[in-house]
């Protein structure tokens, strides 16, 4: 058990830039972020504002320019299963079912198990979002919000002690959307696991997380001050929406991030990484004739 | 339940495995000879074990290779204890190569093969020879171009061209095409062979230099009126066709197949140039013919009896011969192409059919017996156009031939024949390997086996030795 | 058009374009005479395969009978004297037709298999490491255009002087010829492996990262999968590559395949060469097909997305 003040995942005045000399683009800068265990973060930013560079320095996939990155106070050297990834594009290797994907993570992170035993492990994580009729089948033939919760069966699986999540539901239709996101909050109400989530949609981040944080517009983008949320979520997502509270810290996060980006506009735009996604189309664009359900 | 995709890994590498045993396992070759290790020698009448029965014999399309064919067809070869495969050959280079590898066990040759080879002119090895196939069996053929212009200055008897057509008809054809800028250039089949040397005699015998090789100069062009280069003998009719050549010296069917087609016409046949002059050879490499002796003299005694069934009986078995060459896996050309030659006639222009009883000679006139004259006198051509570099003593001469030429294999076989009541005593010469001093050659110069070196001197056109 | 079923809206257009083709090449043979005469309609070409079927099976009789003839020499030699030593002997009769397309077929298999084994683990690491593509790159390059002509002289004096002995099991023409078809088809393997390993997608590449994955288990386990489908396109077309150099290299090198049948064919000058030629050029083009379409088959079975045949 951790130390009350020890952080789980921190990090010191980071910064983090790409290309050299004129074609330098600094990304992030004096990022400082403090994750207690147990807490539910959520980032939220505009496009290209450089929020799966943060995630990734935070999985260990990048490297900072300069300050640090630490995890219970060591530097992070690399990836690693104590912070699990959930993928933007999911990442699932479309040549294994989603079981064999999920197999994948498991075997390598609990490979002393005998066979029967990560079998189960799997298969229990499978079930916990909902997959189980679809165990053998292939990336191909599931529809985007199936494949995210395999993607999420297989980080979950790895029993990170922090669990990433780059805008694992930007990809998908707002009803899927709006059912995996309940799915997410029970997996981890039921779960206790630190959660950072980045999103670009503030009615998400409110839902999901304990705490807010947006990310103001690059270049050299910084963290912004951290709204809390108090709010009783255990209601129904439609009444939430008349929570006048609810509507009250929407409406404080939105005005910071449009503040922000005015102030932005009068300065030089730098350029902006666009995420590379490629979306899902439904089967029947290429000629099987039903559309798989989410 | 299982990974996909280690499934597949395993499929794939056993679905490979498995193909290349099955395909491993079958070999190469789907009627493959048995090697020496695993056939034991099968034995002989005489009762000595044949080294090697099962044989891999090479050949090149022509007619010539009928002993081959014939001591197969005949049962010659089965009735010596061996069992042999004619293999076609693309090319003389090829057959050399393989002979000289081993991948062959001996082959049908041009009898300056094993001669050039053992001198190191080309591919050095040690081939030898213990008979001569054949004599004579070459033609040297013009396009219609040519010819055309030629004709004028041949002279006539009873409205035909007078026979044997010196190459000084051709001197005036040469003079127009340089008046024209263009060159003449003729093909034979390889430089160490019988047409390149016919070639180059008549050629001389008028007069016309045919090119020498110098130690720079291996295609034999320095200083030639006429510019000689290797064609393949099946390629020589489509190139005179092309015109890349404008005439060539070949053995048969390809000087009657340009008459049929109608794209050239021949001049004269090497029988006019030299007569009786030696053609091809039976070769084996020395490495194998010390390893298998007695396979050698059986593989010679069969030959010979296929030789002697050629000439028996004033001809009468060549129409057989002709059909068993027209098969696709012998010279495969038609059998009316074939026929002429064979059956003693030879068509020149189309339409102009002379009787020529001894175009293919194999077993008249001793015709198999493995001179060391025959060997000199390729030598001394050799030496003539410069692919022997250095001059050399006749002692040079005697001992290359000896080398190279195995008469003692030959006497061998031939006793056992005689014995067996194959051959008579008359088919068998008694000689010391020189035929007597000879003047039949189109320019009369008198050949002297004994003395080579007096032999090069008495040539107009040609190097010489001044030893 | 509704009401045509659809094998007949399938078939038809090929049938067709089939039938116009024979009608066209029987009637445009008719005027041209070259010098080994007519050139052959499909009725002669037809007519000389089916005469190859039969010299096939007469030669098959003959090597039977042989065989027989053998047994019951054998059995007397050894009534007679129970311990003489008796060889075995293969029978040595030409090889048929079709013979020729099985040691074609032989041929190209081990070239391929050869030119894979060579390809697919260079192709790796160059994909895996820029420095080696960058190195190879340029040699990689000139070698590619090289024809099998310009290889076999190369070829046979190496193979010559390397491999001394001669067993029947593995002829020094085989392996020639089989070289030469490795040499000139290995390069689309390697390409499109090199390619392939350096294209996978980047967050497989991060799965892999993610998981802590061993460079073995990388390559293994994602990696190759990942390349699979592009790695089999590189296959596909060494093999029919494979498959055009082997008979020209058989031309040469003395291997007894449809290559060898042509070029002997071609030297016999005969009446009926032209048309035995085309019969073995159908041959080589039916084989080609069928080789590719195996190779579609495989290359479905092993990718996750579409192919395009």
């Amino acid at each position: 058990m951790l130390n009350h003040t020890t952080m789980l995942l921190e990090l010191k005045e980071v910064n983090i830039g790409f290309g050299e000399g004129a074609k330098r683009i600094d990304v992030l800068s004096n990022i400082n972020l403090a994750v207690k265990e147990g807490e539910s973060i959520a980032i939220v930013g505009f496009t290209g504002s450089g929020k799966t560079t943060l995630i990734k320095l935070m999985a260990g996939l990048l490297m900072p320019d300069a300050g640090q990155v630490l995890f219970k106070d060591q530097p992070v050297t690399g990836p690693g299963r104590e912070r699990g990834i959930v993928f933007q594009n999911y990442s699932l290797l479309p040549w294994l079912t989603v079981l064999r994907n999920v197999m994948l993570a498991v075997d390598e992170v609990y490979p002393a198990w005998p066979k029967k035993e990560r079998l189960a492990h799997a298969q229990r994580y499978i079930e916990m979002v909902n997959l189980r009729h679809a165990v053998s089948k292939r990336p191909a033939e599931l529809s985007g919000g199936m494949r995210q919760r395999v993607s999420l069966a297989r980080t979950l699986a790895m029993n990170p002690e922090v669990l990433l999540m780059d805008e694992p539901l930007g990809a998908l239709d707002a009803i899927t959307r709006s059912s995996l996101q309940q799915e997410i909050i029970k997996i981890r109400n039921a779960s206790k696991t630190t959660t950072l989530l980045i999103t670009n949609d503030v009615d998400e981040a409110i839902l999901m997380a304990d705490r807010v944080i947006p990310l103001n517009p690059g270049p050299n983008a910084t963290l912004g001050p951290s709204f809390r949320v108090d709010i009783d979520r255990r209601a129904d997502r439609t009444s939430l929406n008349s929570n006048p509270a609810f509507i009250r810290l929407r409406n404080e996060v939105i005005e910071y991030l449009l503040d922000k980006r005015s102030e932005v506009g009068t300065r030089n735009t730098g350029k902006f990484m666009l995420p590379n996604l490629s979306p899902v189309l439904p089967q029947s664009v290429f000629g099987s004739t039903r559309s798989k359900a989410a | 339940m299982k990974s996909t995709t280690t499934h597949y890994w395993l499929m794939a590498t056993a679905s490979a495995i498995v193909t290349i045993l099955v395909f491993a396992a079958c070999g190469g070759r789907t009627s493959s000879p048995v090697t020496e290790a695993s056939a034991a020698g099968t034995q002989t009448a005489s009762g000595d074990v044949i080294e090697k029965p099962e044989l891999v014999l090479g050949f090149i399309k022509l007619t010539d290779m009928a002993p081959l064919a014939i001591a197969k067809e005949k049962g010659f070869f089965e009735e010596e204890g061996l069992y042999v495969r004619l293999e076609a050959q693309a090319n003389w280079k090829v057959l050399l190569d393989r002979v000289i590898s081993g991948e062959l066990d001996g082959a049908h040759m041009l009898a300056g093969q094993p001669i050039g080879a053992t001198i190191g002119f080309g591919t050095k090895a040690e081939v030898v020879t213990p008979l001569s196939m054949d004599l004579n069996g070459n033609g040297i053929t013009v396009s219609n171009e040519v010819w055309q212009a030629m004709k004028p200055h041949i002279p006539t008897e009873n409205g035909k061209p007078v026979h044997p057509i010196s190459a000084a008809a051709l001197q005036p054809v040469l003079e127009k095409f340089r008046n024209e800028g263009r060159p003449f250039r003729m093909g034979m089949v390889f430089p160490v062979s019988t047409h390149n040397y016919e070639l180059r005699y008549w050629l001389a015998a008028a007069g016309i230099s045919p090119g020498y090789y110098t130690e720079s100069d291996i295609t034999g062009t320095t200083d030639a009126d006429v510019l000689l280069s290797v064609t393949p003998p099946p390629q020589m009719p489509a190139t005179l066709e092309a015109g890349t050549i404008n005439g060539y010296c070949v053995g048969e069917p390809w000087n009657q197949q340009a008459v049929f087609k109608g794209i050239g016409v021949p001049v004269i046949t090497d029988y006019e140039i030299w007569k009786n002059n030696p053609e091809k050879v039976f070769g084996v490499s020395k490495a194998w013919a010390d390893r298998h002796p007695n396979t050698l003299i059986a593989i010679t005694k069969a030959l010979i009896r296929a030789c002697k069934w050629l000439d028996e009986n004033e001809m009468a078995n060549r129409a057989e011969a002709v059909a068993i060459l027209a098969r696709p896996e012998y010279a495969g050309a038609d059998p009316e192409v074939i026929a002429n030659s064979m059956t003693g006639t030879f068509e020149y222009e189309k339409g102009d059919k002379r009787s020529l009883p001894d175009f293919n000679v194999f077993f008249r006139f001793h015709a198999t017996y493995p001179y060391y004259s025959d060997c000199i006198w390729y030598l001394t051509q050799m030496r003539r156009w410069g692919q022997i570099t250095t001059s050399h003593s006749n002692e040079w001469y005697f001992e290359t031939a000896r080398k190279v030429y195995l008469p003692e294999v030959w006497l061998e076989a031939a006793r056992r024949l005689e014995q067996e009541g194959h051959l008579t005593k008359e088919e068998i010469p008694e000689t010391d390997g020189f035929k007597p001093a000879t003047g039949d050659f189109i320019d009369g110069i008198i050949y002297d086996g004994r003395d080579p070196v007096g032999y090069l001197n008495k040539f107009s056109v040609g190097l010489k030795d001044n030893l | 058009m509704k009401s045509i079923s659809p094998v007949l809206k399938k078939y038809t257009p090929p049938a067709l374009a089939i039938a116009l083709f024979l009608m066209a090449w029987s009637f445009g043979a008719k005027q041209i005479e070259t010098s080994l005469g007519q050139v052959p309609g499909p009725a002669m070409v037809l007519d000389q395969a089916r005469i190859l079927w039969q010299e096939h099976v007469a030669e098959r009789q003959k090597a039977r009978e042989f065989y027989e003839r053998q047994k019951d020499r054998r059995a007397a030699m050894l009534e007679v004297n129970p311990s003489a030593t008796v060889a075995a002997v293969s029978y040595t009769g030409k090889p048929t037709y079709v013979d020729q397309i099985l040691t074609s077929l032989k041929t190209v298999f081990m070239g391929f298999v050869i030119a894979s084994l060579v390809a697919l683990p260079i192709g790796i690491i160059c994909g895996l490491s820029k420095t080696v593509m960058r190195a190879l790159n340029p040699l990689i390059q000139v070698f590619k255009p090289v024809s099998p002509l310009a290889w076999l002289p190369i070829v046979t004096m190496v193979v010559s002087a390397v491999y001394v002995t001669n067993s029947a099991w593995l002829p020094k023409s085989f392996l020639i010829s089989a070289i030469t078809v490795s040499l000139c088809s290995l390069w689309a393997t390697l390409i499109n492996t090199a390619m392939g390993v350096a294209s996978v997608n980047p967050d497989y590449i991060n799965v892999a990262r993610v998981l802590q994955l061993s460079p073995l288990k990388k390559t293994f386990k994602v990696l190759l999968p990942a390349t699979l489908p592009l790695i089999f396109t590189g296959l596909r077309i060494s093999l029919g590559v494979g498959w055009m150099v082997l008979i020209a290299s058989e031309m040469l090198a003395q291997n007894p395949g449809l290559g060898k049948f042509i070029w002997d064919e071609f030297q016999n000058g005969s009446s009926q060469s032209l048309a035995k030629i085309m019969v073995a050029v159908f041959t080589i083009g039916l084989i080609g097909f069928v080789l590719d379409r195996i190779m579609v088959e495989l290359q479905k079975r092993v990718s996750f997305e579409r192919v395009h045949a």
